[in-house]
């Protein structure tokens, strides 16, 4: 079991990955709807893994990872992507990102994912 | 899935009104990066939900739309109006889709003429796509110079690899899944060759599997479960490599496998979206508690008599605590009803725009007071009438283009949709910079209507000339265009601004323009009445339409042609006796001075003779339900303190 923070600007979205998430046996420790509060969040949570959606207002979900990895260098970092967001995807991933789903999520996938970064 | 309907909707609504509101100020600003930014990401939410409720009509029509988007950000493409159009339409038709999900069907909508449109539109200017990769497999083996560092770098223990990756099919984004692969077999060690070359890899012109080459101190082992660490990843297959050839000893540089691109991401929500906490609660809660607390202000109102009756100081004070807070009570409750009208002016800039380009006409609409809240419910109900006057101005109002030209007008018509709170009500009006009413076709036609004869015409002051507007069955609309003229008049409108308990008056200077101003009330539920008594039942009249009470003597009483009239401030209204509308049982006190409540309604006053005068009081409306159907003047009922029950009268309805 993990401890979870999800992000999306989606409410909509970070239900479904909480859901999912929970029925997987892991503990979402917390949700943030952009950017910056993810990067606020991970220092005060300090959560084993993150998800994050990759266009968000305020702070997109790549600038995010550059800060949370500036911060915290072992922060595990799962991208949520749309297709075509390729390039987007890529940049997040040489910012340091473990690995990214796109959406529509599976469950599946979304274990894998979870399973190999942890 | 039900859970995430409701949540869904309320985001793609939201969302939809966003794409809606940046689409309209792109049109003016058709450089402004970040309103594409906007619409690109709201259009990717939408997408992104669209899908994972799988609702795939939405989400390949939001995908075009994204497509076109992002040629748009890339400069492939510039703002058209024809791209607006097309924007526009999408958004209708995704509105559409998200209504019909929201009642319940399946949200499947035929959408591939727009996807086509849309995908004309991008490949318009779009050049070819991105490198075309001739498909040619090159010969999975090491050119001599690779051989080379490769025999180098086995002298220092590394060893080369040859390593076959092979994606999962469902792989979506298989350049970046080969880069993770590149570079968790690079974490081993250097990477000499990739086959598909680097920038195929990157492209992502490869079918499931590519081939690389490392050179690595890691055994086959640590390599393969390196590989097999990235997701998507389906067959890994690691091989040492035997060098055949000597090479040359020869230094290089190694091209990088990895493109170093970094792109600064544009701020993507530079607009300053001030966050104050919400939540989101349905509204079936919040009409629940209205309900609840409406019984409790009926209590409430029981509890203050009994508690006078009762003469105990105790319980007074405390009832008239619990009055108190429960008076502030209310007040939030309300507000928790209250909505911004933008609910309902939000869709008049797009509809303005596909009006005024139907008709050729050029408008700019200014909106002003759009936060201005309302009850939820009169929202709800203002938003047909307002269609219906925002048609009329576009339609009637303003003139054509050239006629303006001549008229020493600028090309571009005006319209103002305004709201503003005064008092205890709220004011919408909507003003137009147009030809303004043409009295002689409103009284010519008025008079071939029969409404009024050619001598009372020419009596009449323009007002009074342009009420004549509101009568049913009237349009003066030159011919029966599209727009309005479909023969339903302004007395549609002005009746259900009249149901409202609102009031409709029209302004207009020929040539100037005319405006039409909405006074609708704050709330409906809860009303400030006047009781009455009428012989042995009691009767609530609302405020809102009560103009005075006076103690009439018997003596001033008029008999004009069989009718009852009284003087009132140098004219002569009507009287009408409600024990004899209502029909009330048992016998009116004999008294010298009649008790009459003065109601108005326009210009339109009348006198209601009552028995007596109770008092003040909020009262909650309810309505008869539907087994009483409409029943002549009375708009509902409320219960009283002493738990009778107080029809409450509907004034407007005793006028005609």
């Amino acid at each position: 079991m993990a401890t979870i923070l999800v992000t999306d600007d989606a409410a909509f979205m970070r239900m479904q990955l909480k859901d999912i998430l929970t029925k997987l046996g892991h503990e979402i420790v917390g949700e943030a709807e952009n950017g910056r509060l993810a990067v606020e969040k991970s220092a005060e949570l300090n959560p084993d893994l993150i998800t994050m959606d990759i266009t968000m207002p305020e702070m997109g979900g790549v600038e995010a990872v550059r800060e949370i990895k500036k911060h915290n260098p072992d922060a595990k970092i799962i991208m949520c992507s749309a297709m075509g967001q390729q390039g987007m995807v890529l940049e997040a991933i040489q910012a340091g990102a473990k690995d990214f789903i796109v959406k529509p999520f599976t469950a599946e996938r979304i274990e894998e994912a979870v399973t190999k970064v942890l | 899935m039900n859970q995430y309907t409701a949540v869904f909707l309320d985001e793609s609504r939201e969302h939809l009104q966003a794409v809606n509101d940046h689409i309209l100020k792109l049109e003016k600003e058709p450089h402004e990066l970040a309103l594409i930014e906007e619409i690109f990401r709201s259009a990717h939410t939408l997408k992104g939900m669209a899908a994972t409720m799988e609702f795939a009509d939405i989400a390949s029509l939001t995908h075009q739309m994204e497509n076109v988007l992002d040629s748009i950000r890339r400069g492939q493409l510039a703002v058209s109006t024809e791209i607006i159009d097309s924007l526009f339409l999408a958004t209708e038709a995704l509105e559409e889709m998200v209504e019909a999900i929201g009642a319940g069907q399946d949200g499947k909508k035929d959408v591939t003429a727009l996807v086509g449109r849309l995908e004309q539109l991008e490949a318009g200017e779009d050049g070819p796509g991105a490198s075309q990769s001739d498909g040619e497999q090159e010969q999975p083996a090491l050119d001599e110079l690779q051989t080379a560092m490769a025999a180098e770098a086995e002298k220092e223990g590394f060893f080369p690899y040859q390593i076959t990756v092979t994606l999962s099919d469902d792989c979506v984004m298989k350049p970046v899944r080969a880069y993770m692969v590149s570079q968790a077999a690079g974490e081993l060690g250097e990477l000499i060759k990739t086959v598909p070359a680097a920038e195929e890899l990157e492209a992502g012109t490869f079918d499931a599997s590519f081939i690389l080459f490392l050179l690595s101190q890691a055994t086959v082992e640590e390599i393969h479960d390196a590989v097999s660490g990235v997701s998507e990843v389906m067959q890994v297959e690691v091989i040492p490599l035997k060098l055949t050839d000597k090479a040359a000893n020869e230094e290089n540089s190694q091209e990088e496998t990895a493109a170093t691109q970094v792109e600064e991401e544009a701020p993507a929500g530079q607009s300053a979206t001030r966050k104050s906490k919400t939540i989101r609660v349905s509204l079936e809660r919040i009409d629940d508690l209205m309900n609840l607390f409406e019984e409790l202000v009926i209590d409430r109102s029981r509890l203050e008599e009994l508690a006078r009756l009762s003469g105990n100081n105790d319980l007074e004070e405390t009832v008239e605590h619990v009055s108190r807070v429960s008076s502030e009570m209310q007040e939030i409750i309300l507000q928790m009803r209250m909505m911004p009208v933008e609910q309902v002016f939000n869709r008049f800039p797009r509809m303005v725009r596909g009006l005024a380009r139907e008709l050729e006409k050029e408008i700019e609409l200014d909106i002003a007071g759009a936060e201005t809240e309302m009850d939820r419910t009169v929202i709800e109900e203002v938003g047909d009438p307002l269609v219906h006057l925002i048609r009329n101005s576009v339609d009637h109002g303003i003139e054509a283009p050239a006629e303006r030209l001549q008229a020493g007008k600028p090309e571009k018509g005006k319209l103002s949709l305004r709201a503003y709170h005064s008092g205890n009500h709220v004011m919408i009006e909507i003003e137009d910079d147009g030809a303004g009413i043409n009295r002689n076709k409103v009284e010519s036609k008025a008079v071939e209507n029969g409404l009024i004869t050619t001598e009372q015409a020419q009596d009449l002051a323009d007002e009074d000339v342009y009420k004549l507007l509101f009568s049913a069955g009237f349009s003066t609309a030159d011919e029966v265009s599209d727009i309005s003229g479909r023969g339903v008049g302004l007395d549609v409108v002005r009746n259900k601004i009249e149901s409202l308990g609102g009031i409709i008056s029209v302004a207009s200077a020929p040539g100037k323009g005319s405006k039409f101003s909405i006074q609708l009330p704050l709330t409906l539920s809860i009303l400030s009445a006047l009781l009455v008594k009428v012989r042995d039942e009691t009767y609530a009249v609302p405020l809102t339409s009560i103009v005075e009470t006076i103690l009439l003597e018997e003596a001033s009483i008029m008999d004009v042609h069989g009718r009852k009239m009284m003087d009132y401030r140098d004219t002569v209204i009507p009287l009408v006796a409600l024990r004899e509308v209502f029909d009330v049982p048992g016998s009116s006190p004999e008294q010298k001075s009649q008790p009459v409540v003065v109601v108005q309604k326009g210009e339109k006053r009348t006198g209601l003779v009552v028995d007596s005068f109770i008092g003040q009081q909020e009262v909650v409306l309810k309505s008869l339900g539907s087994y009483l159907g409409d029943v002549f003047a009375i708009s509902g009922a409320t219960i009283l303190g002493d738990g009778q029950v107080a029809l409450i009268i509907d004034a407007n309805a005793l006028m005609n």
